[in-house]
């Protein structure tokens, strides 16, 4: 099925940093009206979902073990390019045929110690049955610049898709700075851990590439982890260390085809009992890993740990109810949807006992 | 508009960006199918409640307070969305009453359908219309905010107690003045107490020149052509005065009965023979000294002569007001406070006698600052036993809390112009015609000339109007040092 095209062009350039590639954004505003044109005269049901990006990678590696002495750091006070990316996806409704989702995402840099940003979207999709593989494929293709590739797999199922599509954005932005940013150092949310349907190795490792020849550093910060160290999370092995200090986890073997393209780190970057796992890229050197850590440290601001870049990115892609309600309206609006409440099934059959669907 | 919520007699509306909502604008919510539909007005214009607003504006300002530096690529307009309910606007407005009909009536106790109602503004012209704010003897008190005039009856003034209040340099004598003129044009006899000369130049225009007020503008100033005889004074007056204003004990106050009397009988009530009178009565010597003390009062008070023809005008103007309308302004301007006193203690007795006899008919009293020259029992005199008698009187005062609680009750109209002080619009909230939310909301807001009005001129439907210009020798400007070094 060839879909329509539209007189709508991305931005032709940005302020900053200069993306040269706009492939993305523009399927994504094609596909977007596309799918909502075909979204029009069914009521739709209020119903608002925050996906968050689950780190199902992690059940596919196997126990680790940290090593003894952790490795002080001592922030390099040094004039670096400090970037990050995130994104955000949430439901804010459902038709009779399918979903409703919204995609966004946010590049945030440091630099002569004032904060930017770049945001791209609201991207609004209508997903269907019928056409979720049509929008997955055809994004997909515009992420990997080759027409048929990976055509053959399967698309996501309904419910997978806002997080998909967020994780296609999200790569895309990531490839953006990699390509764009020179000395700076990239701050990823999640890990490097690659080898599933929208984080494929090769495509990850093109990126960790890209940004080392133009001598970035990539740091992956995971919010949330499941590697565990003698039952404990690891960001709960807090050592009688005063931070700043990097504990390396080490013995981490992933099943095919799981890779993982950083080396697995526990990060207590400032006071208080906040630790993250944060995955350096593998093929950086020891030194300039410590040393990368350190600059950011000099850099960026840190709050219970976290990088304010990346706090930033976050922020500003999330999406408030009051954003979601503005969506709803302009659906409602353009394409003329009816919004109607279906009754929670959960608080009708067991009243006060109803947790929700949301929460089911 | 979406009507969101009712509360009592409180209704909360919905109102979105493209559709402007102030205070003081009134909204028509009709709903078709129930034939009905509800007057309310807007007394407070709010943001509405939206979940996620604490986070979107926190996002705006994260980097250490500043606006961050950044671009939003949003291909689809989404942003004009977002700003669109942001910016959604929760009315809270006061039921008024009920359209039935083509009738009005203050029923608020049914509900319009939260779904099916149509919201729109209700112009004032229409409003007026509606609740037939008009009659045969209209005075035009100025312009709305729809660009339409807000016109009262002068008949809805007759016979009522009127509260002309707001904070200094708002317009209140401005609009006193505008009352004033109005009702001499329909031959009504007004007098003024003018506290601060304002009024005397009410015959003038801007510019100097004799206006079609000038012959009937009759100003009176104490002590120079405002005298009075003692021949021509009740004896009741005059104890009045000594009692109230002089604070005469009653053991003299009985003396000085025996002393006129005895006066009156011999034909010489003349103030050398009152002097004489008391230096001579037998009488306890401390009763002398009070009795003596007083009248020499009376007598450096200027206000008394024994030349009858000097003492004339007062009812040479107010007859001549009864023929053809007029203003008789006393000019209180340079007179001390207990003259002040005296002076309107014989006013009020002298109006009261005229009225009971029926040489006028009624006499509408415009008060300014009533506490200087009233006394106590005063108050309740006016606003009960003196209405019964013809006098209607209009307070107009910069600090609500001097005119006593009771008065407010029986305010029949409130003219309200800008307070910022709660305490003051505390005290106001207090008049029966009114509610406090309505007072407390718009009065706060109005910016100066702009009166809001409540009470029976405007049947109960309180309206914001910003007072007429006139083009008379107001008098009433602030003395200023720096005025022409400027």
């Amino acid at each position: 099925m060839v879909i329509e095209q539209y007189t709508i062009t991305t931005t032709p350039k940005y302020n900053f940093p200069h993306l040269i590639d706009t492939t993305l954004p523009q399927r994504l505003i094609e596909l977007s009206l596309h799918s909502l044109k075909h979204v029009q005269n069914p009521p739709f049901q209020l119903n608002q979902q925050t996906f968050q990006q689950a780190n199902s990678l992690e059940d596919h590696i196997q126990t680790l073990q940290p090593k003894l002495q952790p490795i002080p750091l001592k922030p390099k006070p040094q004039e670096t390019m400090v970037a990050a990316v995130d994104t955000s996806s949430i439901k804010i409704g459902e038709t009779s045929t399918g979903i409703l989702i919204a995609v966004r995402g946010a590049n945030v840099w440091k630099q002569n110690k004032s904060y930017r940003y770049i945001r791209l979207g609201p991207f609004l999709f209508h997903i269907t049955e019928e056409n979720k593989k049509e929008v997955y494929n055809a994004l997909r293709r515009a992420y990997f610049n080759s027409p048929h590739e990976h055509d053959r797999q399967s698309s996501p199922n309904l419910l997978q898709m806002p997080t998909r599509i967020a994780n296609l954005l999200e790569r895309w932005l990531q490839k953006m700075f990699s390509k764009t940013i020179s000395n700076g150092l990239i701050l990823f949310d999640g890990s490097l851990t690659s080898g599933i349907a929208d984080t494929p190795t090769q495509r990850m490792t093109e990126i960790l590439t890209t940004a080392r020849k133009r001598n970035n550093v990539v740091l992956a910060f995971s919010k949330m982890t499941s590697l565990r160290f003698n039952g404990y999370l690891i960001t709960d092995v807090l050592l009688k260390y005063k931070p700043p200090y990097m504990l390396e986890m080490t013995g981490l073997k992933p099943k095919p085809p799981i890779v993982l393209l950083g080396d697995v780190y526990v990060a207590r970057l400032t006071k208080g009992n906040y630790a993250f796992r944060l995955d350096i890229d593998k093929e950086v050197s020891h030194e300039h890993r410590i040393e990368a850590v350190e600059k950011l440290l000099g850099t960026d601001l840190f709050s219970q740990s976290y990088p304010e870049t990346l706090r930033l990115a976050h922020i500003l892609c999330t999406f408030t109810a009051n954003e979601v309600i503005a969506m709803q309206h302009f659906i409602a609006h353009r394409y003329g949807l009816k919004i109607i409440n279906r009754p929670d099934m959960h608080r009708l059959l067991f009243g006060p006992f109803g947790k929700g669907e949301r929460r089911s | 508009m979406k009507l969101y919520k009712k509360e009592g007699n409180i209704v909360q509306i919905l109102s979105f960006p493209n559709e402007t909502v102030e205070k003081g604008d009134y909204l028509l919510i009709e709903d078709a199918d129930a034939g009905k539909a509800l007057i309310v007005q807007v007394i407070d214009v709010q943001f509405a409640s939206i979940p996620g607003i604490l986070e979107e504006l926190l996002r705006s300002l994260p980097d250490g307070g500043e606006l961050m530096q950044g671009e939003d690529f949003d291909p689809l307009e989404i942003a004009p969305h977002i700003t669109y309910i942001q910016d959604a606007k929760l009315n809270i407005c006061k039921i008024r009453a009920t359209v039935e009909n083509e009738g009005l009536s203050p029923s608020s106790s049914w509900l319009p359908s939260r779904s099916q109602s149509a919201i729109r503004k209700l112009p004032i012209p229409t409003l007026l219309k509606l609740a037939k704010i008009d009659g045969k003897l209209p005075i035009v008190l100025g312009g709305t905010k729809d660009s339409s005039f807000l016109t009262i009856d002068a008949s809805s003034l007759d016979g009522k107690l009127n509260i002309i209040t707001g904070k200094k340099e708002t317009g209140k004598s401005h609009l006193s003045k505008l009352l004033m003129l109005n009702l001499i044009r329909y031959k009504v006899t007004v007098v003024v107490f003018d506290l601060n000369g304002e009024y005397v130049s009410l015959g003038m225009t801007a510019d100097g020149k004799r206006n079609a007020y000038y012959n009937k503008i009759h100003v009176l100033t104490p002590s120079q052509n405002f005298k009075i005889a003692l021949k021509q004074l009740d004896l009741h007056v005059l104890l009045s005065i000594l009692i109230h204003a002089l604070h005469l004990p009653g053991t003299s106050a009985r003396e000085f009965r025996r002393i006129w009397q005895s006066l009156k009988e011999r034909g010489s009530l003349a103030l050398r023979e009152l002097g004489e009178a008391i230096r001579n009565w037998r009488c306890n010597q401390h009763v002398r000294d009070a009795l003596f003390s007083r009248y020499y009062a009376l007598v450096n008070s200027g206000f008394f002569t024994d030349n009858v023809a000097e003492a004339m005008l007062l009812e040479e103007c107010l007859f001549k007001a009864r023929e053809e309308g007029g203003a008789i302004i006393i000019n209180l301007r340079n007179t001390s406070a207990i003259d002040r006193q005296i002076v309107v203690e014989y006013l009020l007795g002298k109006f009261v006698e005229l009225l009971t006899s029926w040489k006028l008919k009624a006499i509408f009293l415009f008060a300014e600052e009533a506490h200087l020259y009233l006394r106590e029992t005063y108050w309740d005199d006016i606003v009960t036993r003196m209405r019964h008698f013809g006098i209607f009187t209009t307070f107009i005062t910069n600090q609500p809390d001097t005119i006593r609680q009771n008065i407010y009750r029986q305010a029949d109209n409130i003219f309200l112009f800008n307070f910022t002080n709660e305490h003051d619009l505390e005290v106001v909230s207090r008049a029966a015609r009114v509610d406090a939310e309505t007072v407390k909301s718009i009065a706060v807001d109005l910016p100066p000339h702009y009166c809001l009005v409540l009470g029976k001129v405007v049947k109960d439907f309180p309206m914001v109007a910003k007072v007429k210009a006139l083009d008379v020798k107001t008098m009433g400007e602030t003395r200023l040092f720096f005025k022409d070094m400027n």
